[in-house]
């Protein structure tokens, strides 16, 4: 099975349902369609039903609510947070086809796959402290060597040589050995970090004592206990999370405030300024152009013709209500008639109307039943089709 | 050796608690329409305003970039515009930079402040705290104010009658400037009845939430003349900040205060703040800071503000002639407010209110907590 | 425009910036904004004692945090300085350059730090740009940044492919010299084969501004250290000259769309100025390298047009035949750009502090390959406003009469 990043595509999917988290999924009822290409890829359905999960591979994607599609080596390096989804995304390495919601929500639903934590302590490592572990006043007079065979994956040959009150570690076993220790690797580094006994290991026959029992007896005095070294553990910061929110109450003032006033009687009002005749609409107070107080209201539209649609696709939320809206949906800028050239009216364009209108178009506003004063008082201009 | 610089108008609305008829572009556009009324000024690019300077707050005009929606306003179509968003006195000071930089030689200053706007001025200054810690325990400028008043009582021996007298003096400066917000006289007794607002800081104690907008025109020394016939020049500055912990600040020192005053006595060339000003507006968002920015600003000694206050200067009208800080005006506007003072005063223009023969003037601004950031401005005619 | 005469000469003498992500959440605010001073005095050669004045920048919404400058005096330095706060949207890097520029030509202050920063995903950033708009009417409209519109008003003039096609090779170009940037937040190691692809398949924002566009938001500072001329000369081997600057604002605009598209627009305005009182008439050969604060590939492209002063499609020529890659004739964003690094309120000083690195020709691996004596560096802000750099190799240039 192919492996990248040491993590197999099985291996993720193997893993989901126990990644799965209840409390991610609270009301989520959906089915998340896998479609992974290249070696080691293959098509799975993740289907998350009543706080539930249920994974399987299959070769029909049919029915899906969201469909991601990605080689192997991106989707695996996205799991374990070696590739940046979003950036694989942006850079269209990931497909998404569907209700591109769920997959964002899908980061809730489950923990991020871990690789199996290996072992920190090799035989290596113990060796490598053996001379330091040495303890001389255990071992005066002593002149003898200590041979080790850690036999398997990862072991090796070591003679440790203790004369005089000192130690010195060879690579190799040496023929006059006191004692030879034989046993696996994997059950030397348990024996060492005391997670097997040596008793029950020479009574099952993984440890072997070739030569001076009793020189064997003598070696835990010998040489002190093997502390494996600390893990540096990653610290887990705190993001601490709020809502912030200050009520406001915003003036209207003078010309604005008539232009509100105007929307509750279906009227459009512009300000003009009275030096180069500019309309303003929505008004404001001055003229940018002329620098000048600009009051004078003038009636203008309601109806309009489009400048400019503006298509959006990305929800954002409304500040004011933190409502996502759906998308698409459309604003249009609008030449509403006798503004004259230099004005455009900003408002939404109605949804039914998003397929088939473009520049140019005629359109009129739909208003609100109830109109107070606000943006709202328009719901939003449609088509004129008559 | 750069241009001096001198300001040649200044123009404010009034300053109320609730200026609920205008949108804040409304107040700015009064404001610079009263300067190009008194100056002439236009916005010629290669004579007039190239650059403005204004002043204004994100999250008191609860609007990502504050000064977008007054552009039209201050006439920055096609034009410089750069917020300061501090106190409004060093937007002063960087436009006169820009002058003495050579950059500009014409420059427009215009904040604005509607502290009405939010629904607590408190939950605005609470949120320039950092999120982990002090925001959490509740602090804001008010209580800043608070901890600091208790450390300069401790520190100064300041008495509550000394503390009524600042407020009685603000009220009765206030009286007889129209532009003041809080203009009741009152007197010792209502000081020290009035109910507590945040320990030992008394409702009377507290500048009143206020709205306004003020604007200043600048010019360099060899422009000036085209705008009027009685420049005030800026002839000391500087600004100073403190650390942010409360428990890192000795908040009865006056650090930054001190910092800031010395550096701008020395720039204008004053040996001594003792007697060096004819008017002397002071920052007092709270009572005790009369007393205790005026140790600061060298005007009298090491916590002696408390006999200062009461040793019968207040009674010369030359502290805070406008009514100061304490008769209302708002967050951002406080120093920029006491410089348009100091400048109404050495014009001559100051009325009922006026300091006979004023030369020269000391104008303090602050910002943040307890004074952790202080600007002063020395200004003469 | 007539020019101003420089009180005193000012130079760049020490820039630092952070590492930048998508989300810094290993360090507070003060902690990332260290990281960026202490690389800055380093790079000078100096210490904070020996800096006169602060001055700082980043727009408050973004991390709902009024006047941050006062909690991060404990990572700015700032203690016992003078310091200043001066904002203006996505403009304030560039303007807190020139306020520094101003501060030391005004003989106010010798050494002058300036620092931007944002931690964009400590807040809603399109929602945050959203607030910009005028409460009453436009913030229930605008969508943060995002228009179609520079799309639309390109493909109606050179077609749709044309167009398209022109927008994607400047983004895969920008790509290509943000993945030779270490401190770009982004790079997606796009190449030109993939134009097609990426032309039909990267999703929609809004209209034909696609998400591979658009810039990223990101969490970062930087920090850059000014000086007049005779400390400058005295601290830096290499100080990088501020010849000019100039700011243009315009009203707010939330009614410009679609219709008078010949007047003209701020970036054009800026550079119109400096160019004119400095005397420059042929940017496209007097500078050797352009940092442009480009939001988007549709901005990016049209903007040249508008920076350059040039006519018809030459803008579309520069980028099709590849005149602005790092190795072309006028390179563009050797950083990789705003496109690729967008720590909102640092953006555009950051444009500054890449094009002094050009000048000093230490940009390492984004390093253009050619001497950089002069360079232009812009920043975009608020409602269509331009801040517009000149930086110089040499104090050598003639004032323009």
């Amino acid at each position: 099975m192919a492996k990248y990043f040491d993590v197999s595509v099985e291996d993720i999917f193997n893993t989901m349902e126990a990644r799965f988290r209840v409390e991610g999924a609270k009301g989520v009822n959906a089915v998340l369609a896998y479609d992974i290409s290249g070696d080691g890829g293959g098509k799975w359905l993740v289907e998350v039903r009543d706080d539930s999960v249920k994974v399987a591979k299959t070769d029909d994607l049919s029915g899906f609510s969201v469909k991601t599609s990605a080689d192997a080596e991106t989707f695996v390096g996205v799991n374990i947070g070696k590739i940046d989804g979003t950036q694989a995304f942006m850079s269209g390495k990931i497909k998404i086809e569907g209700d591109m919601a769920l997959v964002a929500a899908s980061a809730k639903m489950f923990t991020r796959y871990s690789l199996p934590k290996k072992s920190a302590v090799t035989v290596q490592g113990i060796f490598d402290t053996l001379v330091a572990r040495f303890q001389p006043q255990n071992a005066a007079g002593l002149d003898i060597s200590v041979g080790y065979d850690i036999t398997g994956e990862d072991g090796g040959q070591w003679t440790a040589v203790i004369k005089d009150g000192k130690c010195a570690l060879e690579t190799g076993l040496r023929d006059n050995c006191a004692v030879v220790n034989i046993v696996k690797a994997k059950d030397y580094i348990d024996l060492i970090l005391g997670k097997l006994d040596p008793m029950v290991a020479m009574g099952a026959g993984r440890l072997k004592l070739k030569g001076d029992m009793n020189v064997a007896m003598q070696l835990p005095k010998i040489f002190a206990k093997f502390e494996p070294p600390k893990e540096e553990e990653e610290q887990e910061l705190i993001v601490i999370k709020r809502n912030i929110s200050v009520d406001m109450k915003y003036s209207t003032g003078p010309v604005m405030g008539k232009f509100f006033e105007g929307l509750i009687e279906k009227k459009i009002l512009a300000n003009k300024c009275p030096k180069c005749g500019r309309m303003q609409v929505p008004p404001r107070e001055v003229c940018a152009e002329c620098r000048c107080w600009a009051g004078d209201m003038i009636e203008v539209g309601p109806s309009g013709t489009i400048t400019l649609i503006e298509i959006i696709y990305y929800s954002s939320p409304d500040p004011l209500t933190g409502e996502t809206r759906e998308t698409p949906y459309a604003q249009v800028h609008i030449l509403l008639d006798g503004i004259g050239t230099e004005e455009t009216f900003w408002h939404l364009l109605k949804n039914e109307d998003l397929a088939d209108t473009k520049k140019g178009d005629r359109v009129r506003p739909v208003w609100s039943d109830k109109r107070v004063g606000s943006v709202h008082d328009i719901i939003h201009f449609e088509r004129i089709r008559d | 050796m750069a241009r001096r610089v001198a300001v040649c108008a200044v123009a404010q609305t009034g300053f109320v608690s609730n200026m609920w008829q205008k949108r804040f572009q409304q107040m700015c556009f009064e404001t610079v329409e009263s300067i190009v009324k008194q100056t002439g000024v236009d916005w010629n690019e290669e004579t007039g305003i190239r650059n403005i300077v204004t002043c204004s707050d994100d999250v008191f005009d609860a609007r990502t970039i504050s000064d977008n929606g007054i552009t039209d306003a201050v006439g920055a179509h096609f034009r410089g515009e750069e917020k300061t968003a501090q106190d409004g006195i060093n937007a002063i000071a960087y436009a006169m930079a820009c002058i003495m930089s050579g950059h500009d030689d014409v420059v427009l200053v215009v904040g604005h402040t509607k502290e009405s706007q939010t629904e607590s001025r408190n939950m605005c200054s609470n949120l320039a705290f950092d999120p982990f810690y002090c925001r959490d325990l509740g602090l804001d400028f008010e209580k800043g104010a608070a901890l600091q008043a208790r450390a300069y009582a401790l520190k100064s021996g300041i008495s509550e009658t000394q503390l009524a007298k600042a407020v009685v003096n603000a009220r009765r400066n206030a009286a007889k400037n129209p532009l003041a917000n809080a203009r009741e006289l009152v007197t010792v007794e209502q000081v020290v009845n009035s109910p507590m607002l945040c320990d030992p800081i008394r409702a009377l104690h507290a500048y009143p939430v206020s709205d306004g907008a003020v604007a200043m025109l600048l010019a360099a020394e060899d422009k000036y003349k085209e705008y009027t016939d009685k420049p005030v020049w800026l002839t000391g500055w500087s600004n100073c900040m403190d650390s942010y912990f409360f428990g890192d600040r000795d908040l009865a020192s006056n650090f930054s205060l001190k910092k800031a005053s010395a550096a701008a006595l020395k720039m204008a060339g004053v040996s001594d703040a003792k007697g060096a000003f004819d008017v002397v507006e002071i920052n007092d968002a709270y009572a005790y800071q009369l007393a205790m920015w005026a140790e600061g600003l060298g005007l009298c000694d090491e916590n002696k503000g408390g006999e200062w206050i009461e040793s019968g200067i207040l009674e010369t009208g030359k502290i805070n002639p406008s009514g100061g800080m304490l008769a209302g005006n708002p967050i951002m506007l406080g120093g920029l407010a006491r410089a348009a003072e100091a400048v109404i005063q050495l014009r001559g223009e100051a009325g009922e209110r006026q300091v006979a023969g004023a030369k020269r003037a000391v104008a303090q601004g602050t910002t943040g907590p307890a004074g952790q950031h202080q600007a002063v401005m020395i200004l003469e005619n | 425009m007539k020019k101003h005469k420089k009180n005193r000469n000012v130079a760049i003498i020490g820039i630092g910036q952070t590492h930048h992500s998508s989300h810094r959440e290993d360090v507070n605010q003060p902690e990332m904004i260290h990281e960026a001073v202490e690389r800055a005095l380093k790079d000078a050669g100096i210490g904070i004692e020996d800096v006169d004045a602060l001055v700082h920048g980043n727009m408050e919404l973004f991390e709902m945090v009024h006047q941050p400058d006062l909690w991060h005096v404990i990572g700015t330095g700032g203690y016992g300085k003078a310091c200043y706060r001066v904002t203006t949207g996505g403009t304030t890097g560039a303007t807190i350059v020139g306020v520094g520029d101003n501060i030391v030509a005004s003989g106010l202050h010798d050494i002058v730090m300036i620092i931007g920063f944002e931690k964009q995903q400590e807040g809603h950033t399109t929602g945050g740009i959203t607030n910009m708009a005028d409460p009453l009417w436009a913030r229930n409209l605008q969508t943060g940044a995002l228009t179609g519109a520079t799309a639309e008003k390109t493909i109606n003039e050179f077609g749709a492919d044309r167009a398209k096609r022109a927008a994607m090779r400047l983004r895969v170009t920008l790509d290509k010299h943000a993945s030779l940037n270490p401190h770009a937040h982004r790079n997606f190691g796009l190449d030109y084969d993939q134009i097609d692809d990426l032309m039909v398949n990267s999703p929609q924002l809004v209209g034909e501004l696609r998400l591979i566009h658009m810039c990223s938001q990101s969490d970062g500072a930087v920090a850059i250290i000014l000086a007049c001329e005779e400390k400058a000369k005295k601290i830096s081997k290499k100080p990088v000259w501020i010849r000019d600057h100039v700011t243009v604002h315009r009203e707010e605009t939330f009614n410009m769309f679609g219709i008078n598209e010949n007047q003209e627009v701020t970036h054009h305005n800026a550079a119109r100025k400096l160019f004119g009182r400095n005397g420059i008439t042929n940017p496209r050969e007097y500078f050797d390298v352009f940092e442009m604060y480009d939001p988007s590939s549709w901005w990016g492209l049209d903007w040249l047009r508008e920076f350059l002063q040039l006519e018809g499609d030459e803008h579309l020529k520069m980028v099709e035949n590849d005149e602005v890659s790092i190795n072309g004739s006028f390179p563009l964003n050797p950083s990789g750009g705003v496109i690729s690094t967008n720590p909102i309120g640092a953006t555009a000083a950051l444009r500054v502090a890449e094009a002094a690195l050009q000048v000093r020709g230490d940009a390492g691996a984004h390093q253009i390959p050619r001497e950089v004596k002069h360079a232009l560096a812009s920043g975009f802000g608020g409602t269509f406003w331009t801040v517009l750099f000149m930086l110089e190799k040499d104090l050598d240039w003639q004032e323009a009469e």
